[in-house]
C-alpha cells in the first residue's frame, strides 16, 4: 500500500440520501466510500469522508490535490423555498413577468392544480422607470433618483439578494449597469444579479426567471462554498475546489459562488459525464444512459461521443414527467444543460391497481425511509424492487453487500394483496407485470431523448448505473431494440467518479437576432470577439493560461418566423459569409433529421451566438477498481416471464466474468447493485472492467 | 378478468407516447406563433371503426371534435381511402368546428390492412374572409369567414393535390405561413404512422385490436365511475354572454341543464338563445367538447381521452340555436360560447359537488388579431390570446396569471413580439381588486397595453364577460368585468365594445383588461393574514381589504388592526343574521 501520493484526487457527490466520495490516486487505483448525508450542513460530510478515508489508509490529507464536487444544496433550498429573501427590479409595467410566466399549465383537466409561488413576492418586484426598443434603443432613461427611493426600504425588510432584469437589456446593458450601481451602493451587503451578466438573450420571462433563481440560491451557495473551503482547510487540504455545472463542465468555487444558477443540476450531470468518457475509452460513440435511483429513472444521450445539450428547464419540479409538454410545475432556467429526460419509476416506486383496472407503477414512491415493504421499516405497498425480490432478480443479501437484509416474505405479501388478488394474476405474474411496467415507464424516458428527437435508440449502447438500474437495463434495451448493455464498475458511485472525467468548461451566450442573408459581420464578431475575452479572463482567474484554453463557437439558427432554433456548430472562430453557409446547411441537416422534412424557405435568422471555452483534463485513464469482496451464491429460481417460466440462474461475481463469458440467465452481483442477464443475451468483461451484455 | 392489466398499461402509456409526439412534432416545426407557441391544436388516433382511441396532450377544447372530424371523412370516403392519402378539411358544417381549424386525417396501414387514422386538428393564422386572422366576432355569414375547405384529399396515394393547394394558396393572406404549417401537420401524421407501425410490429395487429377495445372499456368504466360518485339529480345553471358582437349590449343566453341517472349524465342545452347574427355560435361538436372537458376536469382520473370516455354522456341541443348552429351562420368566435358553456356546467355540478368545481375564472381566453402593413409597406399579421385567472374553490386559493384550463395555451413573448412586428407592449401586468372576494379569494385580472408603431392595421378583439362577470361559489363574489380601451395616441382612453374590429393607426393603443376570476365561500371568512399578504402585494388595496373582507390593515408598519376586523366581522355577522331572520 502506497503511503504518499503526490495527485490524488477525490470527487464527491452530494445527494439527498447519501454522500458519495471517490479518490483517484496517482497511479490510477480507485476506492469509495458511501456514507449518509448530513442535511444540518452538508459539507461536514465531506471533510468527515476524508478524513475517515486519509485515517484508514494512512493518508496526508494536504497530498490531496484536487477536490471536484457535484452538489443539490441549490436544488433543495428551491424545492424546500429556503433560499434568499430575494427582490427583483423590471422595466415599468413588467413586474408580473416573474409570476404571470408563460400561462401554460402543465397538466389539463386539473382543477385542483396550484401554482409554484413566485421566488419573489410581488410585495418585492419594484419597477424602475425605464424603457428599450427591440434594437436596444433608448426610449426612456433610467431614472435613477427614483430608482434610489424605491430601493430604500429594501434594507429595512432585510432583503439578502436582487435581482435585475429589464426589457431588450441583451441588446444594450446599460440600464442595468446603472440600476447595479445603485442597488449596490444603497444595499452593499446584498447578493445583485443583473440578467444582462447571467443569460444575455432575447425572452423576458426565461431571463428574468434565471436571474431570479440565480439571486435567490446566490447567498446561499456562497456560504455553502465558503464553510467547505473552510473545513478543507482545516483540515490542511488546501487543493482547488471544483464544481460541477449543469453543462457538465467544471468551474472554480468561486465562479460558482459567482453564477450558482450554473451549477443547479450538477449531480445528474456528473454521471452523464462519466458516462461520455467511458463510452470513449471503450470505444463506444453513441450511448444512452439510464440510471436509475430509489424515486426516478434519468436517461440521457451521448452522440459521437458528445452529451446533447438542451437550452432550457424546469428545476424544483415535484412531478416528474419526461414530455417536454409539461411544464410550468417548477422554476425555469434558461441556461445550457445535459438534456436529461425523467420518470417517476425507480425501485422504490409504488405498484398499485388503478379503478379501472390497469396496473400501475409510480408516481408515488416509498423512497428511501420506509422504503420498500422488503426492507421492513413500515410501508406495506409493493414497490419495483419488492417486484425484483420476488421474482429472484434480487436476493436477500443484494443490497450493500448483504448489509441490509430484504424480506422476501414481506415483499410476496404485499404484491399479493395489492396487485395478485385484485389483478386474478399468480404472485410472480403479478411481479412480472410490475417490473415489466417499470421497464416500459423506461423506456418512455429514453424514447424522450431519442426518438423525440429524431434518433432510433437501436443505433446506441445502453450504459446504466445508479443502484437499481442494471437489474432492468437488459429488458430495458431489449424493448428498444438495443443490443449492448454496459455496466461500469462501482456504478453506484458513477457520478462522483464522472466528477474526476469533466473538462473545464465556461460558457458564453449573446442574442444577436439578424437575418443570415444581411448581416452586420463587425457588430456580431465583436461580440464573439468581447465573449472571447471574457471567457479567457474567467479562465485565467482560475489559473488556466490563454493557451490552453479551447473554445468552439456555435450559432443558433432558425427558419425565419418559427421561434425554435437548433445550436450548430460554426467552422470558423467568427462570422463570415462562407461560415454561416456552412451552419445554415448543418442546420438544415439537422432539422431534416429532428423532423423529418426540412422547411420551406431558404431565409434563416441567426438567433444568438455561443461560446463554449474548455480546458481539456486527461483524456485517457489507467484507472481501476477494486473488486468487491466476492459473495455470491451459486445459484438461486429466477422467473423471467410466463413464456420462459421459472429458471434455475447462476448468481456470479464480476470477477468471475473475467475468467469466462457466461450465457444468460445469470445474474451478477455485486456491493451496490445486480446486473440481470436473461437468457437469450450473454455477458463478459471487457478490459476497463465493465460488464457487455450482448444479445445472442 | 378478461385482460392482461399489465398490458393495457403497456399499450396505454405506448399510443399516449405516439400521440404526444404528434403535438410536439407540430410545435416544433410549424411556422405560426399560435401552433408554435401558443400550441392551439390537438393529435389524435383512431382505430379502423373511426372510434378515437387516444389524444395527445393538447387543447381540451378540442375533446369532441375528432368523433364528428371522423364520422365526416367516412360519410365522404367510407372504406375506400388508401395508403398515402392525406385528407383535409375546415368546414363547420362538416365536420369541422371554425374555418381557422383545420383537421387533417391520414389512414395508417400495416401491410394492406387499415389500423386506424391519424388526426390533427391545429388552428391556422389566416383563412382569408373579411377580417386578416379569420376570427372576428361581428361576421354574419360563414362565407364572410373565408375559404371553406369540405372533405377533400389534399394527397392522394402520396401525391399532393396541385388544385387544393393551389387554392387554398390563393385564398389565404400568408399563403407560405399556411402551407408550412400544413407540412407541420402532414409530418406529425408520419409521425404516428411510424409510432403505430412499431406498435402493430411488436403487439401484432389483433392483439392491438383488442387492446383498442380494453383501452375503450377502460375509460368508459372511469367515467362511470365518476359519474355514480354524482348525486342523481337535475342540476341547471344559466350565464350569459355579454352579447354577439352584432347586436352589442344584447346579452344571449347559456342555458345547462345537467340530468345525472346512475351512470348516465345528460347535458340538456334548453334554454339557450337561438342562433345569433354573429359570429359566436358553436357547432355541436364544439358544445360537446366543452361538455366533455367539464365531466373530465372533476374526473380524479388520468384514463385516456377516448371513444369509450364518452359513451355515457350526453349532449342535447336543438338545431338553430346557439350551441347547434345551422348553415350559413357564422361561427369564427365560437370559443366564447364554449367557454361560457363550460362555467355553465361547472355552475350546475356545484349544486351536486360543491366541493368539485372551482368560482368562474375569466370567462375564456381573449384573442385578438393585427392585420395591416407597416412603415415599409410590408404584409403584417400578428395575434395572440390574453389569460387569465381561474376562479377561487373548495380550500383552494384563486390563481393569478394562468391560462384557462380549457384552452391551455402560451402567451406570447414581450421581446419575440417587439422583435417581431410593429408592436410595443407597454404593460402586462395583474390587476388590483379584480379577484373576486371569497373566503378563497378568486385570480386577479390580467392586463395587456400595446402600441402600434407601422402603417395602417385592421384590429379585431373578441372578449366577453364585462356586463356578466364570472361568478363566485359558496358565499363568493364575482370577479370584476373586463375592459377594453382605445388610445388614438392622444393620451386619451376611452371605451370601446367586447367584441370589435376596428382600423387602426400608428401610435394608437388599446389595453385589454381581462374579467378577475369568481371567489369561494364568504368573504368574511377569509383569514386576515391572507388579506395582509394580498395588501402587502399590492394585489387587494386597504380600501378593498375593508369593504370587501372586513379587515382593517394599517400600512406603517404593516398590522392587521384585529380591533377594528373583529367589529365590522361582527357587526356584519349580526345584520346578515337580522337579514336570514
Amino acid at each position: 500500500m502506497s503511503t504518499i501520493t503526490p495527485s490524488l484526487r477525490v470527487g464527491v457527490d452530494i445527494g439527498g440520501t447519501f454522500t458519495d466520495l471517490v479518490f483517484l490516486h496517482a497511479d490510477g487505483r480507485l476506492d469509495k466510500i458511501k456514507i449518509p448525508s448530513t442535511p444540518d450542513d452538508y459539507s461536514r460530510a465531506i471533510t468527515e469522508g476524508v478524513a475517515a478515508y486519509c485515517a484508514k489508509m494512512r493518508l496526508d490529507a494536504a497530498e490531496i490535490f484536487e477536490v471536484v464536487h457535484a452538489t443539490t444544496v441549490a436544488t433543495n433550498a428551491i424545492l424546500e423555498r429556503k433560499g434568499a429573501r430575494t427582490a427583483l427590479v423590471t422595466t415599468a409595467g413588467f413586474r408580473d413577468v416573474l409570476e404571470l410566466r408563460r400561462i401554460r399549465i402543465p397538466m389539463s383537466y386539473d382543477l385542483g392544480w396550484e401554482k409554484p409561488a413566485p421566488l419573489v413576492e410581488r410585495e418585492w418586484r419594484l419597477e424602475a422607470a425605464e424603457r428599450l426598443d427591440a434594437r436596444g434603443n433608448v426610449l426612456t432613461p433610467l431614472a435613477i433618483a427614483a430608482l434610489e427611493q424605491a430601493v430604500q426600504p429594501l434594507a429595512d425588510a432585510g432583503i439578502e439578494a436582487v435581482a435585475v432584469c429589464f426589457l431588450h437589456s441583451y441588446r444594450d446593458p446599460r440600464h442595468e449597469v446603472l440600476a447595479g450601481e445603485v442597488l449596490r451602493r444603497l444595499l452593499p451587503h446584498a447578493y445583485v444579479t443583473l440578467s444582462h451578466d447571467v443569460l444575455p438573450e432575447m425572452l423576458e420571462y426565461e431571463r428574468t426567471s434565471t436571474t431570479v433563481v440565480n439571486a435567490y440560491v446566490g447567498p446561499l451557495i456562497g456560504r455553502y462554498l465558503a464553510r467547505l473551503r473552510e473545513r478543507l482547510t482545516a483540515q490542511r487540504i488546501v487543493a482547488p475546489l471544483l464544481v460541477m455545472q449543469s453543462n457538465g463542465g467544471l468551474i472554480s468555487a468561486g465562479a460558482a459562488a459567482a453564477r450558482p444558477v450554473t451549477i443547479i443540476e450538477s449531480g445528474p450531470a456528473a454521471g452523464v459525464v462519466a458516462a461520455a468518457r467511458l463510452a470513449r475509452d471503450c470505444g463506444h460513440a453513441n450511448v444512452i444512459t439510464l440510471d436509475m435511483g430509489g424515486t426516478t429513472t434519468k436517461a440521457s444521450i451521448i452522440e459521437a461521443g458528445e452529451m446533447l445539450r438542451a437550452a432550457e428547464y424546469e428545476v424544483g419540479s415535484r412531478v416528474s414527467a419526461s414530455s417536454r409538454l409539461m411544464r410550468g410545475n417548477g422554476y425555469l432556467l434558461r441556461i445550457p444543460v445535459i438534456d436529461v429526460s425523467e420518470v417517476g419509476a425507480g425501485g422504490g416506486s409504488i405498484a398499485a391497481l388503478d379503478a379501472g383496472g390497469s396496473l400501475r407503477v409510480g408516481p408515488l414512491s416509498a423512497g428511501a425511509v420506509p422504503g420498500p415493504a422488503c426492507y421492513a421499516q413500515g410501508n406495506m405497498r409493493p414497490t419495483v424492487t419488492d417486484a425484483n425480490l420476488a421474482l429472484g432478480f434480487l436476493g436477500a443479501d443484494s443490497l450493500a453487500g448483504g448489509a441490509l437484509r430484504l424480506n422476501r416474505e414481506l415483499a410476496e405479501r404485499a404484491l399479493q394483496t395489492h396487485v395478485a388478488a385484485p389483478a386474478g394474476l399468480s404472485l410472480l405474474d403479478a411481479a412480472w407485470g410490475v417490473h415489466v411496467i417499470a421497464n416500459s415507464n423506461m423506456v418512455r424516458a429514453i424514447k424522450s431523448v431519442s426518438v423525440e428527437r429524431g434518433r432510433d435508440p437501436a443505433a446506441f449502447a445502453l450504459m446504466a448505473f445508479g443502484g437499481a438500474g442494471p437489474v432492468h437495463a437488459v429488458s430495458v434495451a431489449a424493448e428498444l431494440g438495443i443490443r449492448t448493455v454496459i455496466v461500469p464498475p462501482a456504478p453506484g458511485v458513477f457520478s462522483a467518479f464522472g466528477l474526476l472525467r469533466a473538462d473545464i468548461e465556461h460558457h458564453a451566450a449573446r442574442t444577436v437576432l439578424t437575418s443570415t442573408a444581411q448581416f452586420d459581420a463587425g457588430s456580431i464578431n465583436g461580440a464573439i470577439t468581447a465573449m472571447r475575452d471574457e471567457l479567457i479572463a474567467r479562465m485565467r482567474d482560475e489559473g488556466y493560461a490563454a493557451g490552453l484554453v479551447k473554445i468552439v463557437t456555435q450559432v443558433d439558427l432558425r427558419y425565419r418566423g418559427q421561434s425554435s432554433e437548433i445550436t450548430v456548430a460554426l467552422p470558423e472562430q467568427s462570422v463570415t459569409e462562407s461560415a454561416l453557409r456552412a451552419a445554415e446547411q448543418r442546420f438544415e441537416t439537422e432539422f431534416e433529421r429532428t423532423y423529418g422534412h426540412r422547411g420551406n424557405t431558404q431565409d434563416f435568422e441567426l438567433v444568438t451566438c455561443r461560446l463554449i471555452a474548455t480546458v481539456p483534463r486527461a483524456t485517457h485513464y489507467e484507472a481501476r477498481w477494486e473488486p468487491d469482496a466476492a459473495h455470491a451464491t451459486p445459484t438461486r429460481a429466477v422467473y423471467f416471464g410466463a413464456t420462459l417460466g421459472s429458471l434455475q440462474t447462476r448468481v456470479v461475481t464480476r470477477k468471475s466474468l473475467a475468467d469466462a463469458a457466461i450465457s444468460g440467465p445469470a445474474i451478477v452481483q455485486e456491493y451496490d447493485t445486480s446486473v440481470v442477464i436473461p437468457p437469450g443475451w450473454q455477458a463478459c468483461l471487457d478490459a476497463a472492467g465493465n460488464i457487455v451484455a450482448t444479445a445472442a | 378478468m378478461a385482460f392482461d392489466p399489465v398490458r393495457l398499461e403497456i399499450i396505454k402509456n405506448a399510443i399516449g407516447s405516439v400521440v404526444d409526439e404528434m403535438v410536439l412534432t407540430v410545435v416544433r416545426i410549424a411556422y405560426s406563433s399560435i401552433m408554435k407557441d401558443t400550441m392551439d391544436l390537438s393529435s389524435a388516433f383512431c382505430d379502423a371503426q373511426g372510434r378515437m382511441i387516444a389524444q395527445g396532450l393538447s387543447l381540451p377544447l378540442h375533446l369532441g371534435s375528432i368523433p364528428d372530424a371522423m364520422d365526416a371523412v367516412r360519410a365522404e370516403y367510407g372504406d375506400t381511402l388508401a395508403e398515402g392519402d392525406i385528407v383535409v378539411f375546415n368546414d363547420p358544417y362538416q365536420g369541422g368546428m371554425h374555418l381557422p381549424d383545420i383537421f387533417m386525417v391520414k389512414p395508417v396501414f400495416v401491410g394492406r390492412r387499415r389500423i386506424g387514422y391519424a388526426i390533427v386538428v391545429a388552428h391556422h393564422n389566416d383563412m382569408g374572409g373579411r377580417v386578416p386572422g379569420s376570427s372576428a366576432a361581428d361576421s354574419t355569414e360563414i362565407f364572410q369567414e373565408g375559404l371553406q375547405i369540405p372533405v377533400l384529399k389534399l394527397f392522394e396515394r402520396g401525391v399532393p393535390n396541385a388544385t387544393l393547394i393551389s387554392m387554398i394558396r390563393r385564398n389565404v393572406r400568408i399563403p407560405d405561413v399556411v402551407m408550412g404549417d400544413i407540412d407541420a401537420q402532414a409530418a406529425a401524421c408520419r409521425i404516428a404512422e411510424r409510432g403505430m407501425h412499431e406498435l402493430a410490429q411488436r403487439f401484432g395487429v389483433d392483439q392491438l385490436e383488442r387492446y383498442f377495445d380494453e383501452l375503450l372499456d377502460y375509460s368508459e368504466r372511469e367515467a362511470r365511475r365518476v359519474i355514480r360518485s354524482i348525486p342523481d339529480g337535475v342540476y341547471s345553471y344559466t350565464d350569459h354572454l355579454d352579447d354577439d358582437g352584432v347586436d352589442f349590449g344584447k346579452p344571449v343566453t347559456v342555458c345547462a341543464n345537467v340530468h345525472v341517472a346512475g351512470d348516465e349524465l345528460t347535458v340538456d342545452l334548453a334554454g339557450t338563445s337561438p342562433q345569433v347574427r354573429g359570429a359566436i355560435n358553436s357547432t355541436l361538436s364544439f358544445a360537446k367538447s366543452a361538455v366533455y372537458f367539464a365531466i373530465r376536469a372533476i374526473m380524479d382520473s388520468d384514463a385516456p381521452n377516448n371513444a369509450g370516455f364518452i359513451r355515457p354522456i350526453h349532449v342535447v341541443a336543438s338545431e338553430g340555436s346557439l350551441l347547434n348552429p345551422r348553415r350559413p351562420g357564422a361561427v369564427a368566435a365560437r370559443g366564447v360560447s364554449g367557454f361560457r358553456l363550460i362555467d355553465a356546467i361547472f355552475g350546475a355540478l356545484a349544486q351536486a359537488v360543491p366541493e368539485l368545481p372551482r368560482a368562474a375564472g375569466e370567462g375564456g381566453t381573449t384573442s385578438y388579431s393585427i392585420g395591416g402593413v407597416d412603415d415599409a409597406g410590408r404584409f403584417v399579421l400578428f395575434r395572440e390570446a390574453i389569460m387569465g385567472a381561474w376562479g377561487g374553490g373548495f380550500h383552494r386559493e384563486g390563481i393569478d396569471g394562468v391560462a384557462n384550463p380549457a384552452a391551455n395555451i402560451s402567451n406570447a413573448p414581450i421581446e419575440m413580439v417587439e422583435n417581431q412586428a410593429p408592436i410595443r407592449i407597454e404593460r402586462y401586468e395583474l390587476v388590483a381588486d379584480s379577484g373576486g372576494p371569497g373566503r378563497w379569494r378568486g385570480g386577479m385580472a390580467v392586463a395587456r397595453q400595446l402600441r402600434f408603431l407601422g402603417g395602417r392595421a385592421t384590429l379585431q378583439l373578441r372578449s366577453d364577460r364585462r356586463n356578466f362577470p364570472p361568478y363566485g361559489l359558496a358565499g363568493g363574489q364575482p370577479g370584476r368585468g373586463s375592459m377594453n380601451l382605445l388610445d388614438e395616441g392622444k393620451e386619451e382612453w376611452r371605451e370601446l365594445p367586447t367584441k370589435f374590429t376596428r382600423a387602426i393607426e400608428k401610435g394608437h393603443a388599446f389595453r385589454h383588461t381581462s374579467a378577475g376570476g369568481g371567489g369561494y365561500g364568504e368573504p368574511q371568512a377569509r383569514d386576515p393574514a391572507l388579506v395582509l399578504a394580498d395588501v402587502r402585494n399590492g394585489k387587494v388595496s386597504v380600501g378593498a381589504a375593508e369593504r370587501d373582507y372586513g379587515v382593517v390593515i394599517t400600512t406603517q408598519p404593516w398590522r392587521i388592526d384585529e380591533t377594528a376586523t373583529a367589529r365590522i366581522r361582527n357587526s356584519r355577522q349580526a345584520s346578515l343574521a337580522a337579514e336570514v331572520q
